[in-house]
C-alpha cells in the first residue's frame, strides 16, 4: 500500500512504552536532575489573606553565607516586568498589572512574597524565618454574595473600585421568546465547589542562566511550554529561553497557569546568584497556592413543553476567581465548549459575573467550565423530569440531538463532528437493566435501604481554539491566536530504527506508546523499533501553539502531526529505494522494515541499509532528494471553519471534536450517617477511534475517579478569613482506592468525521458528566425524605444534613 | 519541609534514655515510631531543640502473657499488635483497634506507645485503652509508677506523664469470654477517627448484659468511657431499643469537637450511631 495504512496498529492494547519505567520508580523527574553548583530555593508565602506590605526585612537573610541571593518584593518591582493581561483578563475596565509575586499586597494566603536561594534546602528554610515581613492586614473578601451586593468588605484591586470585577452575556437564539412560549418554567439554583486534581508531583523547576550568551534554560514540569516561554519574555524581557520538560507526574490542568509565577522567580534567583537553582513545592504549598477549580454558583431557568421538550436554557453564573484577575473568565467562557450539551436546544443564555477574592486564584482543571455545564443541564433536566412527573432519562431522550443530525451545529456555533447520543444512553439503561433496577429500588426501600440511581449524559469536547474568547469580549481587536498548531519530527536512524520527536510534553498520558502505534502502520514497522524522545526541548521540539496537555488536545494535533510526518517519511523511504532498487515508488510494499519490490524476493532493502544510504551515501542518492531521512510536519485542524473566529453573530468553534458518555451511577445512602456508598458505575463512551483502549480505559478510569471523589467530598474550605483549613491529602479529603468504585466501561465508538483515524479525545472526558451523576443518583435514594441536591460536595454531614433539613 | 536543626541522641538503654530526658527535660522530645513527630517536625509546627530517639531499644518492644495480664511494650508496633496471636486469642480489641490504625506504612513504624504518648484525641487507641482499663507504666529518674488509662489522658496532645517520664509498658487483663468491636467514622479507609468508639462486654445466653465497657475517640478534646451509656445497659436485656435508648447518652457532659471534618451536632450524632452500631458489632462477633 502506497500510504502505509495508519490504522494497522490502531485499536491493539499495545505495550506502554513508558509505562515500566514510570510504575517500578525510573522516570526521570525535575528533582531527580542536578547542576552544577546548584543552589535550592523555597518560598516565602503570606499568612495573611488580604494585606498591604508595609516593608520587609530580608538583610539577616542576605547576610549569610551559605545564602545567594533574596527576592523580595521590591525586588520584584525593579527586576521584573509584570506579565501581559491574557485572554481572559481581555473584558477588565482598566488593566491590572500582575507580577509574578506580590509587590504592593497579598490577595490569598500562600501568595509569594518573596523567595531565598541557598546551599541547600535546609538553610534556605531556616532563613525564611528570618525575614520580617510587616503587613497592614486587610478584612478578607471570601464571599461572592458580598460582592454582588456591592456590599464588599474591602477592594482587592483598588484600580476596580469594586470585587465585582467583570460581567457578561452570550445569547443565543430567542431566549425571550422560548420562555413567554413556555409551558412552564423550571428553576433551580447550584453551586460546584473548590477543588483540584492534586498531582502526585507537585510542581518544580531548575532554573540556570548562561551570563555570556543570555539564555535562560528552564527545566520544569508545565503542561505548556508557551505559557512559561511567554511568562519569562514578558517578565525577565530575555528572548533566549530553552524549556525542557522531563516526565510530569500528574497535570490535570494544575500545571499550567500558576506554575509560571515561580518559575519566573526561580530564575530570577538564578540570575541573581549566577548558579542554577532548583525550587521543589511542598504539598502544602501546593493545596494552598498553586490554583483551585472555581466555586461556581448558578441561577438556572428552563423554558419547557408539556411533553419534557426543553426549548430554552438561562443561566447567571456567579463564579469565586480567587485573588488574580489573570483567569477572571476562564470558567465562564468554557461553557461555550458544551453550552448545549447534548441537547437540541436553540435558545440560550449565560450572565456571567467574574467576582475577585482573597482566596487561592483559579485554574484551569479538568474540563475548566465543562463539569459545571454539564452539572447545570443534567441537573435542570432531572428537576424538569419531577416537575413533569416523568422518567428523567424520558426527558433527556426527548430533548438529545439525533445521530442523523450529525455533522450538527450547535446554537453557539460548535460543530458536533458525529455521535449516536440516544444509542449511548440506550445500551447504558440496557446494560444495568434500569427497569429491573428501579423495581429493585422500590423493594429494598420498603426494607428501609436506600439505593438510587443516576442516569447523566455529557458531550466531551477536544481541540483548542483561543478564538473562542472574543465571543465574550466583543472589544477585542485582533484574535488571541485561533485553532491549534502542532508539530512532531520522525527520523529513520541509519540502523534502521525510527525516533519520534513530538511536539507536547507527556504527562502520563502513554504519548509515546500511543503515537509509535500511529506512526507504525504508516511506516511499515513494529511499533517496538519507534522509541519517542524525551524530554520535551523546546530548541528542539517542533511545537506550537497546541503543544499543551490541555485543552484535550493530544488526539488531534499531536496525532494529526505524527501521521503527517510519518506520511512525507514514507514518501521519501519510498523514493530513495525506489532509486536504488530499479523500481516506481508506487510499486514498492513496506512490511517490518523491509523495502521490497513484489514479485521479486531479492530486489529488497532493510531499513538499516536505507539509512547508511541516507546518511553515509552520497552516491547513491537519487538526485533532487535532500541526504538524510528525516521529516517535520505542523498540523492545523483542516476542519476549522466556519466559525474559526467570532463574527458580530458570536458563534464560535470553541472546540473542534466532541465524543460523548452516558454515565450511570447506583448509591446506596446510609441515611443516619449520610456516608454514600457508590455501589456500581457503568459509562458507555464515545471516544470516536480508539487507538489504544488500555490507554483511553486509563484515562476514563482516572477522571471518573476524579469527578466522583469531587461530588463525594473531596473539595477546598476556606474560613471567613481567608485561611486554608484544608491544606493536606486528609483534611481535603481526597477519595482513596478504597472509596472508588470500581468503573465499567463500555465503548461504542462514533469516529470522527473531521479527524484522519476518526479519533477523538479521552482525557477530561469523565471527570465532567460524573459530578452530576452522583448529584443525581444520592438525590434519587434520598426521594422518600424530599432531599433535592443542589450543591456539591456531598460529604457524608452534608448528606445527613440535607435529610434533616427535609425531614423539619 | 525539612525540620529546623536538631541534636540527635540514640540512647542504648532505657536508663540512658531516661538520663538524657532529665537532661534535657525543655528542649527534648522524645522519638519512637516518628509516624505523629516527623511530621509536625517537617512542618516546622515542632521544633525540638534535642531529639531521643529510643526506637533501638529493643527491650521496650515485646507483648507477652503474665498470668491473667498481657503486658505490651511500648514499642510494639500497631501491627505487632494486630497479627499478636496472645492479643487475638485474649484480648481481641485491641487487635480489632490497631488494625484500622492510618495505613500498612504507618501501622509498621508507629509505636503503641507512641501514639498514646502523643495523645491526638483521633487517635483509634486510646478508645480501646480505656474500654480496656489498661494500666500505663511510667519510667522516670525516681522509678517506675502506674497510671491507670482513666487517669492517662488529660486534654488534647497532653497526658500525665510527668515531661521526664517515658511510657514503657500497657497492662492489660485478659478478657476471655468477652465480645468486642471497634468501629470509626473516617473520611479515607486510612484516615484519623472523627468518631471512634470500642467496646467490650459480657453478654448472658438471656441476652443480659453483664458488663459492657465503651471507650470513645474523635469526638472531645480528650478520648473518654461513655459511663452513661454503660450504666445504663449494665443488667439490661440487649436490644434495639435498649442500646439507642443508652447510646443517646454518649456526649451527655461532653463538648464535641469542631474541624473541617464534622461540626459538634454531627460528630455527636455519629458517636450515637456508632454506640450502637458498635455494639451491635460486638454482639454479632
Amino acid at each position: 500500500m502506497a500510504n502505509g495504512n495508519p490504522n494497522e496498529y490502531v485499536g491493539l492494547a499495545a505495550r506502554s512504552k513508558e509505562g515500566p519505567r514510570l510504575v517500578t520508580g525510573h522516570g526521570r523527574y525535575t528533582d531527580d536532575f542536578t547542576e552544577p553548583g546548584m543552589l535550592q530555593a523555597v518560598f516565602l508565602r503570606s499568612p495573611h489573606a488580604h494585606a498591604r506590605i508595609v516593608g520587609v526585612d530580608a538583610a539577616a537573610a542576605l547576610n549569610r553565607p551559605d545564602v545567594f541571593a533574596v527576592v523580595t518584593p521590591e525586588d520584584m518591582e525593579r527586576d521584573t516586568k509584570p506579565f501581559r493581561p491574557g485572554r481572559y483578563a481581555a473584558g477588565l475596565k482598566k488593566p491590572i498589572a500582575e507580577y509574578a509575586g506580590a509587590v504592593d499586597k497579598v490577595r490569598y494566603v500562600g501568595e509569594p512574597v518573596g523567595a531565598v536561594a541557598a546551599r541547600d534546602r535546609s538553610t534556605a528554610e531556616d532563613v525564611l524565618e528570618s525575614i520580617a515581613v510587616d503587613y497592614e492586614i486587610l478584612p478578607a473578601n471570601t464571599d461572592v454574595h458580598q460582592a454582588m451586593a456591592g456590599d464588599d468588605p474591602s477592594v482587592i484591586y483598588e484600580e476596580l473600585g469594586a470585587n465585582l470585577a467583570w460581567q457578561g452575556t452570550l445569547e443565543y437564539g430567542d431566549t425571550e421568546k422560548a420562555f413567554r412560549e413556555a409551558d412552564r418554567v423550571v428553576r433551580e439554583n447550584l453551586k460546584i465547589h473548590r477543588y483540584s486534581s492534586t498531582p502526585l508531583e507537585p510542581l518544580a523547576c531548575i532554573a540556570s542562566f548562561d551570563r555570556f550568551s543570555r539564555k535562560l534554560t528552564v527545566r520544569t514540569n508545565t503542561q505548556v511550554p508557551e505559557n512559561i516561554y511567554d511568562a519569562l519574555r514578558d517578565a525577565l524581557q530575555l528572548d533566549d529561553i530553552r524549556v525542557i520538560i522531563p516526565d510530569i507526574g500528574g497535570g490535570f490542568g494544575q500545571k499550567i497557569h500558576l506554575i509560571r509565577k515561580y518559575v519566573v522567580i526561580v530564575a530570577l534567583l538564578a540570575i541573581k546568584s549566577g548558579r542554577p537553582v532548583k525550587w521543589i513545592e511542598d504539598r502544602n504549598e501546593h493545596m494552598m497556592a498553586a490554583g483551585h477549580a472555581c466555586e461556581q454558583h448558578f441561577d438556572v431557568e428552563a423554558a419547557v413543553k408539556n411533553d419534557g421538550t426543553v426549548t430554552g436554557l438561562r443561566f447567571k453564573e456567579i463564579d469565586d476567581v480567587g485573588g488574580s484577575v489573570s483567569t477572571l473568565t476562564i470558567h465562564f467562557t468554557n461553557k461555550l465548549n458544551n453550552l448545549s450539551n447534548t441537547y437540541k436546544v436553540q435558545n440560550i443564555r449565560a450572565d456571567g459575573y467574574s467576582v475577585v477574592t482573597n482566596r487561592c486564584p483559579v485554574i484551569p482543571n479538568r474540563g475548566i467550565g465543562k463539569p459545571g455545564m454539564c452539572y447545570i443541564w443534567e441537573r435542570i433536566i432531572d428537576r424538569v423530569a419531577q416537575d413533569l412527573e416523568m422518567d428523567p432519562s424520558e426527558v433527556r431522550f426527548r430533548n438529545l440531538v439525533q445521530p442523523e443530525q450529525m455533522p450538527y451545529t450547535t446554537p453557539n456555533g460548535n460543530v458536533y463532528d458525529s455521535g449516536d447520543y440516544p444509542g449511548l444512553l440506550k445500551r447504558a439503561l440496557e446494560k444495568v437493566d434500569y427497569q429491573g433496577l428501579k423495581d429493585e429500588q422500590a423493594r429494598e426501600r420498603e426494607k428501609g435501604r436506600y439505593l438510587g440511581i443516576g442516569v447523566v449524559i455529557g458531550v466531551e469536547p477536544g481541540g483548542r481554539n483561543a478564538a473562542r474568547d472574543m465571543a465574550i469580549f466583543p472589544e477585542m481587536k485582533e484574535t488571541p491566536g485561533s485553532g491549534g498548531i502542532n508539530g512532531a519530527t520522525i527520523k529513520l536512524e541509519k540502523n534502521g530504527t525510527i525516533a519520534l520527536y513530538l511536539g507536547s510534553p507527556n504527562c502520563g498520558q502513554a504519548h509515546e506508546t500511543t503515537t509509535a502505534q500511529v506512526a507504525a502502520g504508516i511506516l511499515g514497522v513494529s511499533p517496538d523499533v519507534i522509541s519517542t524522545t524525551t524530554p520535551f526541548d523546546s530548541d528542539i521540539a517542533p511545537w506550537g501553539v497546541a503543544a499543551a496537555n490541555s485543552g484535550n488536545n493530544f488526539h488531534l494535533y499531536d496525532i494529526g502531526s505524527i501521521i503527517g510526518a510519518a506520511t512525507q517519511l514514507r514518501e521519501k523511504v519510498l523514493k530513495v529505494a525506489g532509486h536504488i532498487l530499479d523500481a516506481e515508488p508506487s510499486e514498492l510494499e513496506i512490511a517490518d522494515g523491509v523495502v521490497t519490490v513484489p514479485g521479486y524476493p531479492r530486489r529488497k532493502l532493510t531499513f538499516a541499509e536505507l539509512g547508511k544510504v541516507a546518511y553515509n551515501n552520497q552516491s547513491l542518492l537519487p538526485e533532487g532528494i535532500d541526504a538524510g531521512l528525516q521529516t517535520t510536519f505542523y498540523y492545523t485542524f483542516p476542519h476549522a471553519q466556519p466559525n474559526l473566529v467570532p463574527g458580530k453573530d458570536r458563534r464560535v468553534r470553541a472546540q473542534f471534536t466532541f465524543g460523548a458518555g452516558a454515565h450511570v451511577a447506583i448509591v446506596e445512602v446510609d441515611p443516619r450517617t449520610g456516608k454514600v456508598e457508590v455501589l456500581r458505575y457503568l459509562i458507555v463512551g464515545d471516544n470516536g477511534t480508539i487507538i489504544n483502549p488500555d490507554v483511553v480505559d486509563g484515562q476514563i478510569y482516572g477522571s471518573a475517579a476524579h469527578g466522583i471523589a469531587v461530588a463525594l467530598g473531596e473539595g477546598f474550605v476556606y474560613d471567613d478569613e481567608g485561611q486554608l483549613l484544608t491544606i493536606t491529602l486528609t483534611d481535603y479529603g481526597k477519595c482513596s482506592t478504597a472509596e472508588t468504585p470500581a468503573i465499567e466501561v463500555e465503548h461504542r465508538p462514533a469516529p470522527s468525521a473531521f479527524t484522519p483515524l476518526g479519533q477523538k479525545a479521552a482525557g477530561e472526558g469523565a471527570a465532567i458528566p460524573s459530578p452530576a451523576a452522583i448529584a443525581s443518583a444520592v438525590e434519587n435514594a434520598l426521594e422518600p425524605f424530599g432531599v433535592k441536591v443542589r450543591d456539591l460536595p456531598l460529604t457524608p454531614e452534608r448528606v445527613w444534613q440535607l435529610i434533616q433539613e427535609a425531614k423539619a | 519541609m525539612i525540620p529546623g536543626a536538631f541534636d540527635y541522641h540514640a540512647p542504648a538503654s532505657l536508663e540512658e534514655a531516661l538520663s538524657l530526658l532529665s537532661a534535657n527535660v525543655d528542649d527534648a522530645k522524645v522519638l519512637a515510631g516518628g509516624q505523629s513527630l516527623l511530621p509536625l517536625m517537617k512542618l516546622r509546627l515542632a521544633k525540638p531543640e534535642v531529639i531521643i530517639d529510643i526506637g533501638g531499644l529493643t527491650e521496650l518492644n515485646y507483648i507477652r502473657e503474665e498470668g491473667d495480664h498481657i503486658a505490651i511494650g511500648a514499642l510494639a508496633t500497631y501491627t505487632d499488635l494486630a497479627e499478636s496471636e496472645l492479643i487475638l486469642s485474649r484480648c481481641p480489641l485491641l487487635a480489632q483497634t490497631a488494625v484500622v490504625v492510618g495505613d500498612v506504612q504507618v501501622r509498621n513504624r508507629g509505636t503503641v506507645g507512641g501514639g498514646l504518648a502523643h495523645a491526638d484525641p483521633a487517635e483509634d487507641l486510646p478508645a480501646a485503652i480505656l474500654a480496656l482499663d489498661a494500666d500505663l507504666k511510667a519510667a522516670g529518674p525516681d522509678g517506675e509508677r502506674w497510671i491507670p488509662a482513666s487517669e492517662f489522658f488529660i486534654t488534647m496532645l497532653t497526658t500525665s506523664l510527668m515531661p521526664e517520664e517515658l511510657l514503657t509498658e500497657i497492662r492489660v487483663s485478659a478478657r476471655d469470654g468477652y465480645k468486642s468491636a471497634y468501629q470509626k467514622a473516617s473520611r479515607q479507609a486510612a484516615g484519623f477517627a472523627i468518631v471512634g468508639v470500642a467496646v467490650c462486654l459480657k453478654e448472658a445466653a438471656d441476652g443480659t448484659c453483664e458488663d459492657i465497657a465503651i471507650g470513645v475517640t474523635g469526638v472531645g478534646d480528650v478520648a473518654y468511657r461513655a459511663e452513661k451509656v454503660e450504666t445504663a445497659l449494665r443488667g439490661q436485656k440487649l436490644n434495639d431499643a435498649t442500646i439507642a435508648g443508652a447510646a443517646a447518652l454518649v456526649t451527655d457532659g461532653v463538648d464535641p469537637i469542631e474541624d473541617v471534618n464534622a461540626t459538634p451536632a454531627y460528630r455527636a450524632h455519629l458517636a450515637q450511631v456508632y454506640v450502637e452500631r458498635t455494639i451491635q458489632a460486638a454482639r454479632a462477633g
